[in-house]
C-alpha cells in the first residue's frame, strides 16, 4: 500500500520536474544563444542572427520574460476619448444641449467612477423624458432611425466605444510595428484603456507621438492680408487703450510678449516659445475676440522661424477658418528630400475624390497661399504657383528626418477614431533595471543561504531534506512562470525571496510536529506519519488563505503587482508541493530500513 | 537545537499589557494618519517622479529651493537621496507635457552643476484621475481581502468570534504599519511614501499574519478535541505554547529574508521591504497576543451572554 503511495509520489514529482524543465528549457537556450552572440563582433553577430531568426524568435518568445521594470522601457496607459467620441457620432445633429449634457455627464463619471455612457443617457432623459437620443445619432449605415429607442442607442453608442478601442489598438499596433520594437504587448483594461508596454525603448518624448499623434491633417486657405491687418491694428489699439486697466488688474499685456509684425504679410505677429501660452490666454479673451474677423482662426506655426538669443520664435498666421480638405483624401505618404536644401519631406498622393478636389482648390486660388496644418498647427503655407492635378502635396518644414518618418508611419496608420489621453507612463532606464536584477539575485542568493544554515543548525537532516525541496521549490516557481507565461517583475523578485522565507513554513510545521510526536515516545516511523498527518490542516487552511488573498491582489493590482501576485501564487502552490510531496518520499526512502534513523534536531 | 520545547508561558494573562501596547500604537497611529494624512506616492496621487543620477553628490536642499520657482508649482519639489549622494528622487505636481517638465528641471540642474552630467534613470506620470482609481482599486482590495479571510476563517473554524479575533489582528498590523509610515514621512533616508508596491506589501502581511494565526487557531481546534473538559481560556493557551516553536521558527526565517531583501533588494524596493519587516514582527506578535486573546474573551461573552438569557 505504502510503496504503491510512494510510486505515485516519486511518479508526479518526475512530471513536474519534466514539465518545469521542458518550459525553463528555451529560456536557458536563449540565455545561452545571447551569451554565445555577445562574444561576436557586429558583422558576425548581424549575419548569425539572419541564419538564425527564426530559432532566435522562437527561443525569445518561449522564453521567461522580463518585466519592464528589470529589462528598462516603457510602460503606457491610454485612455480614449469617449465624450469627445460621442460628440463625433453625432457629427452636424451637435447642439448646445448635447454638448452641455456631455459635459455634465463626464464630471459625474469621473466624480462616481460610473460609465460615462450610461450617466449621459441617463442625464439626457432626466432633462426631457420624452427626447430622443436618435435625433442626433440617426445612421441609415447603422439603421438607427427616427424612433430607435434610446437603449438602441445606448448600445450602439457602447459598442461604437468597442469598436474605437478596438481600432485604436490596431493603429497603435501598426505604428510600433513600423516604429520596430520588439516584443511589444498592447492590451484593452476596462473598457476604455489601451495599456502599451515597450520592453528597451528609451526615446519616451518619439514613441509618445506615435501613441498619440492623431495626424489631423487639414487644409486651409490663408486669411487676405488686408483682413489681416486690419484685425491686428484693432488687437494693438485695445491692448494700447487698456494698458494701465490691464496693469491694475495685475494682468499681463499682450505688447510686451507679443510682436505684431511679421516676415510677410499673412504672418499675425510672433512671439518666444515660452510665451506662446501667455499669448493664447490673452487672444482669447473675449474682447479681443471680437476684434477678429468671424471667418478666421489664428494658428501657431509648427516650427519655431527663427531665434533671437537662443530663443525660439514662432509665428501666428491667419487661416480661414473653413477647412477645404481633411487628411482622410492622403492614400500614399512617404519621406522624400528637398532637391537644393536636402530637407527631409513627407510627399503624399491623395486618391482620386481627393485628387479632384485638390485640382479644384488648387486651380481656384492660384498665386494665393494654402496652409497645411497638422494637429492644430501651421507646417506650411506655400503659395499655389498652378493647379495641380495630379493629387499630389507635400508636408514641408519638419524637423528632420525622423520627424518626416513618424509622420508618414501616422499619416499612414490612418487616423484614430478620437483622441487618446496618457493617464500612466512609466519609463526605467537600463541601467536602473540592471542594478535591480543584480540586487534582486543577490537578495535571492543570499536569503537563501541564510535560511538554508538555519535549517541545516535547527533541524540537522530534516533541514537538509527541507533545503532540496527548497531549493527545487524555486526551480518549480520558474517554471510555472514560464509555463503560464508570466513576466518576471522586480516585486515578482521580492515574492521569490519571500516565498524562500515562507515555504519552510510548511516543513518547520511538519518538522515540529514529529519531535513532538517523539517526544510523546512514539516511534521515529509512526512520528513521521502522525507528524505529517497532523500537521496537515494547519498547513492547508495558512496556504488557502493566503494564496485568496493572492488573488485578490492580482485582481485589484496592476503591472508589477501582478507579477508579485502570480510569483506569490506559484510560489504557494510549488512549495506545498515540495514541502509536503517531496520531503515525505526523501524522508520514507531515509527510514526504509525499520533500524535507520533520521535527525529532526 | 531546540527552542521553546516545552514552553508554559500565560499569554492570556499578558493581555491586558498587550491591549494596552496595542491600543496605544493604534490610537497613535490612527491619529498620525488623520493628523498628519496618508503620505501617498505618485501611484495614489498623481503628479510626475523622476530618479536622477549624477556623476557627482548633490546637495538635496539646494535642489529643491532652486527647482521651486522654474516648476512654478508655488512649493517646494519632494526630493530624497535614491541610494546614493548622486541619485535623486524627484516628485512634482508640475503641469505641462512631462518632456517640458524634465527640460526645465535638466536647465535648473546645469545650472547649478554646470559640469555634472545628468541621467534619467527612471520616470513615471500618473494622472489625476487614473491616480484615484489606483486608490480605490486599493481600498477595495484590502477591504475585499479582509472579508474573505473573515468568511474563509467563519466556514473552516465555525465561530464568529475565531473570525472576529484575526481580523482584529490583522487591521491593528495594517494600522500600525501605515502609522509608522505616515510619521515616517518626514526623516526616513528611504522613500517611504504610500503606493501600490506598499499596497502589496499589506496584503502579504495579511497573508503573512494570518499564517500564524490560523496555525494557532488550528491547534485550538485540534486540542478542544483531545482536552474536552479544559476551560477554552487554558485550551487557547496550551495551544499557543503548543505552536510557539513554530511561530518562532517562521517568522525568523521570513525576518531574515526580508531583512536581507532591505539591505539587498534595492533603493527600488527599499519601502516595499521595510513594510514587510514591520509587517512580519507585527505580525507574529499580533497572533500570539492579540488575536487568540481577543477569541477568548469573545468566547467569554457570548458564552455569558447565553446564560443570562
Amino acid at each position: 500500500m505504502k510503496g504503491q503511495n510512494n510510486g505515485f509520489k516519486i511518479g508526479s514529482i518526475v512530471v513536474f520536474l519534466g514539465l518545469t524543465l521542458w518550459y525553463l528549457f528555451p529560456t536557458i537556450q536563449n540565455n545561452l544563444e545571447q551569451r554565445h552572440m555577445a562574444d561576436m563582433t557586429e558583422s558576425e553577430r548581424i549575419q548569425y542572427e539572419s541564419e538564425n531568426l527564426e530559432k532566435l524568435n522562437r527561443l525569445q518568445e518561449n522564453s521567461l520574460s522580463l518585466g519592464l521594470d528589470l529589462q528598462g522601457g516603457m510602460y503606457v496607459t491610454l485612455e480614449i476619448g469617449t465624450p469627445q467620441l460621442v460628440l463625433e457620432l453625432a457629427g452636424d445633429f451637435a447642439d448646445d444641449n448635447l454638448e452641455e449634457v456631455i459635459s455634465v455627464s463626464e464630471d459625474r463619471a469621473l466624480e462616481e467612477n460610473t460609465d460615462f455612457i450610461d450617466e449621459f443617457v441617463e442625464e439626457f432623459e432626466t432633462r426631457d423624458p420624452d427626447a430622443l437620443l436618435s435625433r442626433y445619432f440617426r445612421s441609415d449605415s447603422e439603421e438607427i432611425t427616427r424612433r430607435s429607442s434610446n437603449e438602441e442607442i445606448t448600445e450602439y453608442l457602447k459598442n461604437q466605444r468597442d469598436e474605437a478601442v478596438t481600432r485604436a489598438m490596431e493603429i497603435i499596433r501598426s505604428r510600433i510595428d513600423r516604429f520596430g520594437v520588439t516584443e511589444p504587448s498592447i492590451l484593452q483594461q476596462g473598457n476604455n484603456r489601451i495599456v502599451v508596454e515597450l520592453p528597451g525603448v528609451d526615446d519616451e518624448e518619439r514613441v509618445r507621438g506615435l501613441l498619440r499623434g492623431t495626424a489631423r491633417l487639414e487644409f486651409r486657405m490663408v486669411a487676405e492680408p488686408d483682413e489681416v491687418n486690419a484685425a491686428k491694428q484693432q488687437v494693438v489699439e485695445y491692448f494700447q487703450e487698456n494698458e494701465d486697466e490691464l496693469e491694475e488688474e495685475g494682468q499681463e499685456n499682450l505688447l510686451d510678449v507679443f510682436d505684431p509684425n511679421g516676415r510677410n504679410e499673412y504672418v499675425f505677429g510672433y512671439a518666444a516659445g515660452p510665451d506662446t501660452s501667455v499669448v493664447n490666454t490673452l487672444l482669447n479673451d473675449e474682447d479681443v475676440q471680437r476684434l477678429i474677423p468671424r471667418n478666421t482662426t489664428l494658428m501657431w506655426g509648427a516650427e519655431p522661424f527663427a531665434t533671437d538669443e537662443g530663443v525660439d520664435l514662432f509665428e501666428i498666421i491667419a487661416v480661414r477658418s473653413q477647412i477645404e480638405m481633411t487628411g482622410d483624401v492622403i492614400d500614399e505618404a512617404r519621406v522624400s528630400f528637398e532637391p537644393t536644401t536636402n530637407a527631409a519631406e513627407v510627399s503624399m498622393t491623395m486618391d482620386s475624390e481627393g485628387a479632384r478636389r485638390w485640382a479644384r482648390i488648387t486651380g481656384a486660388n492660384i498665386g494665393r497661399p494654402v496652409a497645411i496644418a497638422l494637429d492644430g498647427f501651421v507646417v506650411s503655407y506655400p503659395t499655389v504657383q498652378n493647379a495641380i492635378n495630379n493629387g499630389r502635396s507635400s508636408i514641408t518644414g519638419l524637423g528632420g528626418v525622423q520627424e518626416a518618418e513618424d509622420l508618414v508611419n501616422i499619416l499612414l496608420s490612418g487616423a484614430l477614431p478620437a483622441p487618446l489621453e496618457i493617464v500612466e507612463e512609466r519609463t526605467v532606464g537600463a541601467s536602473l533595471g540592471e542594478d535591480s536584477i543584480q540586487a534582486g539575485l543577490y537578495s535571492i542568493l543570499f536569503g537563501l543561504t541564510v535560511v538554508a544554515i538555519f535549517m541545516i543548525v535547527y533541524y540537522r537532516t530534516g533541514g537538509v531534506i527541507a533545503n532540496i525541496a527548497l531549493i527545487l521549490n524555486i526551480i518549480f516557481i520558474l517554471g510555472i512562470l514560464a509555463a503560464f507565461k508570466a513576466t518576471l517583475t522586480l516585486p515578482g523578485v521580492a515574492g521569490i525571496v519571500l516565498t524562500i522565507g515562507m515555504a519552510v513554513d510548511a516543513n518547520v510545521l511538519i518538522f515540529d510536529r514529529i519531535r513532538e510526536e517523539m517526544r510523546g515516545g512514539k516511534t521515529l516511523r509512526a512520528a513521521i506519519d502522525n507528524g505529517y498527518s497532523n500537521a496537515m490542516s494547519a498547513i492547508i487552511d495558512a496556504n488557502v488563505t493566503t494564496f485568496f488573498v493572492a488573488v485578490i491582489l492580482y485582481s485589484f493590482g496592476v503591472g508589477p503587482i501582478k507579477g508579485f501576485a502570480v510569483t506569490l501564487m506559484a510560489g504557494i502552490v510549488a512549495s506545498l508541493f515540495s514541502a509536503i510531496v517531496i520531503t515525505r518520499v526523501i524522508i520514507d526512502y531515509l527510514t526504509r530500513d525499520k533500524t535507520a534513523t533520521v535527525n529532526f534536531g | 537545537m531546540k527552542w521553546f520545547e516545552t514552553p508554559s508561558f500565560d499569554f492570556i494573562r499578558g493581555q491586558k499589557i498587550a491591549y494596552l501596547f496595542s491600543g496605544t500604537m493604534v490610537v497613535v497611529s490612527i491619529v498620525a494618519i488623520f493628523g498628519l494624512g496618508l503620505n501617498y506616492g505618485i501611484d495614489f496621487r498623481g503628479g510626475k517622479e523622476f530618479v536622477f543620477e549624477f556623476d557627482q553628490p548633490v546637495d538635496v536642499a539646494e535642489l529643491r529651493t532652486e527647482l521651486t520657482e522654474p516648476l512654478g508649482t508655488g512649493i517646494a519639489p519632494e526630493i530624497k537621496l535614491f541610494g546614493s549622494e548622486s541619485e535623486i528622487l524627484l516628485r512634482t505636481d508640475a503641469e505641462g507635457e512631462i518632456d517640458a517638465v524634465r527640460e526645465t528641471i535638466m536647465s535648473t540642474f546645469s545650472q547649478l552643476y554646470p559640469d555634472a552630467s545628468v541621467s534619467v534613470e527612471k520616470t513615471d506620470l500618473v494622472g489625476p484621475r487614473f491616480a484615484e482609481d489606483l486608490r480605490r482599486g486599493a481600498l477595495y482590495s484590502i477591504i475585499f481581502a479582509l472579508a474573505v479571510v473573515f468568511i474563509y476563517i467563519f466556514i473552516r473554524f465555525k465561530g464568529w468570534y475565531f473570525s472576529a479575533g484575526a481580523i482584529a489582528a490583522l487591521a491593528h498590523d495594517v494600522l500600525v504599519v501605515l502609522g509608522i509610515f505616515t510619521i515616517m514621512a518626514e526623516f526616513a533616508p528611504f522613500d517611504v511614501s504610500i503606493n501600490q508596491a506598499i499596497i502589496a506589501a499589506f496584503l502579504t502581511i495579511v497573508g503573512y499574519s494570518l499564517n500564524d494565526t490560523v496555525v494557532v487557531f488550528d491547534r485550538i481546534r485540534e486540542n478542544s478535541i483531545i482536552y474536552k473538559t479544559m476551560a477554552f481560556k487554558d485550551m487557547v493557551n496550551k495551544s499557543l505554547n503548543d505552536t510557539l516553536s513554530r511561530t518562532v521558527i517562521t517568522s525568523v526565517t521570513t525576518l531574515f529574508v526580508v531583512i536581507v531583501l532591505f539591505i539587498l533588494g534595492g533603493e527600488v524596493l527599499k519601502g516595499f521591504a521595510f513594510a514587510l519587516v514591520l509587517g512580519i514582527i507585527l505580525g507574529t506578535y499580533s497572533s500570539l497576543f492579540i488575536a487568540s486573546a481577543l477569541v477568548v474573551e469573545l468566547q467569554n461573552r457570548a458564552m455569558n451572554a447565553k446564560a443570562k438569557s
